[in-house]
């Protein structure tokens, strides 16, 4: 098991350096330097050269980089609103995304959860096609089609839920995003559940339960699902991932103050050092949740820790 | 076949006497009526059986249905009228769908509703404008572009994009997961942890710091979309491959001495060629949707040109007043995605039978 974790912990840091590198090349490559003001003169440009380190050898540069990186100071925003730290800027929004997010998660699990058992227990009816149904359609359609079909219906038509964020009314207004992102996660769920699950309830170890006597909730739940949780959590931990990269749009469709729309905010008014950040800040997120979520199927199910311990 | 016409008492008594057998002492049975093909157990080739449960199932032939509609579509669609898709008629803009005919049913006549202070209230811009020969089948946009062709161009390049870009992928990560597979060893090991170390860089961050670095466009957004989605691809295909390559026929080619390019390209590579189509198949749909996506962000391919994703996005900006701009764009996008999952869920089942994926 440490050797397992050991190398898993290595692999994640490893990949980070390399997120790391290629981010501070691009830095590297970017046009113009930062201090492009024309007042300055040779002498003062020099000046602040040596005050921020950038008149040392570039991998001595990139070590205090890697160092700022990793300390949480990703430097000052350029466009979007000037000398702010970047930090700053991030710290105000994350907590908005990762919030309308993990609403998403919720929902998408439980509803996925409760399609996937009745499709697998009314297996071949026609309660079955419809959740295979809503699933296909979940998995294809994307999900910012739903935000504007939601966001027209309810926010426009009917005017139940407001269109666009409003911190005043927090709850409310995540209602219509996180609806529209629970989606993909709820169809992805509902097709594992439903598979995983036929594949327990044809197991031996079921008729076996049965057999003892073992009725109604308790042989789904404590003998059935519990067998069938264990895939579908790693096919969760990714989603999660996926929803916050994936909320971009749906951010920009009902303006909600989060990180994705800082992103696109950034890549449009060409706002380097934010896009740069943020991109570090997701592949670090990534990065974390995949090494957890590894260590966490390591430690539940002892097979692929076996088996990767002995590959 | 044959059987004799005599019973054996009389033909014995006739051998004795030394009788020599006639051609006509035999008829046929004539049982050609008895004799049948057991359907059920025949032996058909593997692809067909393939097609034949394809066929079975109504999902995947809607699908394929769908898809050739609306490829048929993207190739004629845009030259149905006399519109250009990028030609701009600024009189004309924002004009509901109206079509010939259907006009006269109370639909697609150039109506819409307007919300207003007061209520809805239905404007006909067609009247009030005086453009009484003028048609938009889908409507046109806030620059007086029919929405029609633009529709149908937008699909065309998003299909193009989306398949251009599923090839490559297919490609670049068919030979890499085959050759890693096929290796295995230190090689296998090596290209392994490139791939993991590549694949836990967020698919956005690759594809935005690209997009920083070179210019937006139909090349950008496919090289994007090669560099993300061939991970997968390479999987599918290392895992075959260890699965096959202990198998004889490897080891039969190798005796007989052919090289290892051989024996990959030529040997295993016909065999898997089917759970590499169905992932070609649920990769176009994700590169359709990434495309999409990028022209949401504003990274997608430059005016005049347009995709669906490009066309969402600008519908995108007077949707709650010109619902029409952007709900052509969106069902098309919905139903190509929608047709290609089930196509290559069709794929999968029969390609794969024992599979119990829904």
């Amino acid at each position: 098991m440490k050797k397992y974790v050991a190398k898993r912990v290595i692999t994640a840091i490893f990949t980070l350096l390399v997120i790391l590198l290629v981010l501070f090349i691009l830095m590297q490559l970017m046009p113009g330097s930062p201090f492009n003001d024309e007042k300055l003169n040779a002498d003062q440009k020099a000046a602040l050269y040596a005050k921020y380190g950038l008149d040392q050898p570039v991998f001595i540069q990139f070590f205090r980089y890697v160092g700022n990186m990793l300390r949480g100071d990703f430097g000052v925003s350029y466009n979007i609103s000037k000398n702010t730290p970047i930090s700053q800027l991030i710290a105000t929004r994350l907590p908005v995304s990762i919030a309308i997010g993990g609403f998403a998660v919720a929902i998408g699990a439980v509803i996925g959860l409760i399609l996937g058992l009745i499709a697998a227990f009314r297996h071949d009816t026609i309660l079955d096609t419809i959740c295979t149904i809503i699933s296909v359609i979940g998995v294809s359609v994307p999900s910012y089609v739903f935000a504007l079909a939601l966001s027209y219906q309810f926010g426009y038509v009917w005017q139940v839920f407001p269109m666009l964020y409003n911190s005043a009314e927090a709850l409310n207004s995540s209602v219509l995003p996180s609806v529209s992102l629970s989606m993909f996660t709820m169809a992805s769920i509902a097709r594992f559940t439903r598979t995983e699950m036929l594949e327990v309830l044809g197991s031996e170890y079921m008729l076996l339960a049965e057999s003892k006597g073992i009725s109604g909730a308790s042989l789904i739940f404590r003998h059935a699902l519990r067998n069938a949780l264990i895939p579908i959590i790693t096919v969760l931990a990714p989603l999660i991932v996926d929803l916050m990269t994936g909320s971009l749009v749906v951010e920009k469709i009902f303006a909600i103050p989060g990180v994705g729309s800082l992103l696109v905010n950034a890549i449009q008014s060409n706002d380097y050092n934010v896009v740069i950040s943020l991109s570090f800040i997701y592949s670090a997120l990534y990065i974390a949740i995949m090494l957890v979520v590894d260590i966490l199927y390591g430690i539940i199910d002892p097979r692929i820790r076996l088996a990767k311990d002995n590959g | 076949m044959f059987h004799k016409k005599e019973n054996t008492a009389a033909a014995l008594a006739v051998t004795k006497n030394n009788y020599v057998p006639v051609d006509t002492d035999f008829v046929f049975k004539d049982n050609a009526g008895e004799i049948e093909i057991d359907t059920n157990f025949a032996s058909q080739s593997f692809w067909k059986e393939v097609v034949i449960r394809f066929v079975h199932k109504k999902s995947a032939v809607f699908g394929i249905v769908m898809i050739l509609f609306i490829t048929f579509m993207a190739i004629l669609g845009p030259n149905m009228n006399s519109y250009s898709y990028s030609g701009q008629i600024l009189e004309q803009k924002s004009l509901a769908p109206r079509v010939q005919g259907l006009e006269n049913m109370g639909i697609f006549n150039g109506d819409e509703k307007m919300h207003t202070s007061t209520g809805i209230k239905v404007v006909n811009n067609y009247k009030e404008k005086g453009f009484d020969d003028v048609y938009y089948w889908f409507g046109s946009d806030n620059f007086g572009r029919d929405i029609w062709t633009r529709t149908w161009h937008g699909a065309r390049v998003s299909l193009i994009i989306a398949v251009v870009a599923a090839i490559i992928d297919m490609i670049i990560g068919m030979s890499y997961g085959l050759i890693s597979g096929y290796f295995g060893g230190k090689v296998d090991m090596l290209m392994q942890r490139f791939l993991e170390v590549a694949n836990s860089i967020p698919r956005l961050v690759i594809v935005t710091l690209l997009l920083l670095v070179l210019k937006p466009g139909m090349v950008t957004i496919i090289i994007a979309l090669m560099l993300t989605e061939w991970v997968g691809m390479s999987r599918i295909a290392r895992a075959e491959m260890l699965k096959l390559k202990e198998q004889e026929f490897v080891l039969a080619s190798r005796t007989l001495g052919a090289g290892s390019f051989f024996i990959i390209f030529k040997e295993v590579l016909p065999n898997i060629i089917g759970p590499i189509i169905t992932q070609v198949m649920f990769s176009i749909p994700t590169a359709i949707f990434t495309e999409a996506f990028l022209s949401f962000v504003g990274l997608g391919i430059p005016v005049p040109e347009c995709s669906l994703g490009s066309l969402i996005s600008d519908g995108f900006n007077s949707f709650t007043t010109h619902p029409y701009q952007i709900v052509s764009p969106i069902i098309v996008m919905a139903l190509l995605m929608l047709s290609f999952n089930l196509v290559a869920d069709g794929l999968r089942e029969a390609l794969d039978p024992k599979m119990k994926e829904m």
